[in-house]
């Protein structure tokens, strides 16, 4: 029996530890190099703007006995809550949306529209115009990273984000 | 004499020394990232690579230790200005960091990522005002990452390539 259980509890820790490490990824964002050096003059791009605005913040529910504003005495950090009734609402350019798929079908769209191909000056081609996602205060990083994916989805390539600096009213 | 239990026992723990000193040198804060199914896997990132935690509250982990916290600090963002100076000058001195070798830039711009893991639920003006302190002149990071994950902890959905 020895060696069966001492297979399985390494099997047990193997799992439990590799539990934590996996399936993380990121999101590249370069943020712009050239602040406060006006050498070179650019010209505006056409953006394609997508707006998201907080329909309802949403209420924090927390598992018991975790509670707002105290930390958990094991990890010396607040307790983790779920965000539950969070609602938002979509602009994307001037079109007011309600729900991601909605958004998802627009910038389909979009991306498929020749309108949406602007002059490339890099190689003197076309290339679909870029978009920014500008959060509005209140919204939450999942809202943000939805809305990308979906953009990512659609076939932007180059997303910007605006806004979002301030907190919700 | 038998030696079986003795090299059983050394390579468990081997293996579970392995995954947490990984775990623990990678500083990661127990989060729920948001899911996405257009992503870059974070294979072999740069070693020394600065990881910045944003808890659901705001709060910025770095290491392990806490540098600003809104409940205390309220809206004056100078720490977290203060904790990317303190990674930039230490990342230069032990040459994990690397300025970009280009001229026409005023600001010396640091040419390695930072990684900035913010909860599902972190409200964006807090990921976004650590992105506002990294593009400041001075401290001038211009690869971000924001971590994701392909998938959702809190609800168990799955991205489509690992189902």
């Amino acid at each position: 029996m020895t060696p069966m259980i001492d297979v399985v509890f390494l099997m047990i820790i193997f799992f439990i530890c590799i539990e934590f490490k996996v399936l993380e990824s990121k999101l590249d964002a370069f943020l712009p190099t050239d602040k406060g050096s006006q050498s070179t003059v650019v010209e505006p791009e056409e953006q394609l703007s997508i707006k998201i605005h907080v329909e309802s913040k949403g209420v924090p529910g927390y598992k018991a006995p975790g509670r707002a504003g105290v930390l958990n005495p094991e990890t010396e950090r607040p307790y983790r809550f779920v965000l539950k009734g969070h609602r938002v609402r979509y602009e994307v350019g001037p079109k007011p949306l309600s729900t991601l798929q909605q958004v998802k079908a627009e910038l389909d769209r979009i991306a498929a529209d020749p309108i949406s191909q602007i002059p490339d000056k890099k190689t003197g081609g076309k290339k679909l115009m870029s978009c920014v996602i500008e959060a509005y205060p209140g919204t939450y990083y999942e809202d943000v990273a939805k809305t990308n994916d979906a953009a990512n989805a659609a076939g932007f390539t180059e997303v910007n984000f605006g806004g979002g600096l301030g907190e919700a009213k | 004499m038998d030696m079986t239990p003795m090299i059983d026992c050394v390579f468990l723990l081997m293996i579970f020394f392995v995954l947490v000193i990984d775990l623990s040198q990678k500083n990661l804060e127990d989060l729920i990232l948001p899911r996405a199914e257009f992503m870059e896997p974070d294979e072999s990132p740069p070693e020394g690579r600065p990881i910045i935690n944003v808890l659901q509250n705001g709060t910025v982990i770095y290491g392990g230790d806490v540098y600003f916290d809104p409940t205390v600090d309220g809206k004056n963002y100078k720490k977290i200005a203060e904790l990317l100076l303190n990674i930039r000058r230490d990342g230069l001195a032990k040459e994990t960091l690397h300025l970009v070798e280009k001229d026409g830039l005023a600001a010396k711009v640091i040419d390695d990522p930072i990684l900035i893991r913010a909860d599902k639920w972190t409200e964006w003006h807090f990921v976004g005002e650590v992105m506002k302190q990294c593009s400041q002149p001075q401290i001038a990071f211009w690869k971000v990452q924001l971590a994701l994950s392909d998938q959702d902890k809190e609800t168990n959905e799955k991205n489509e390539s690992i189902k």
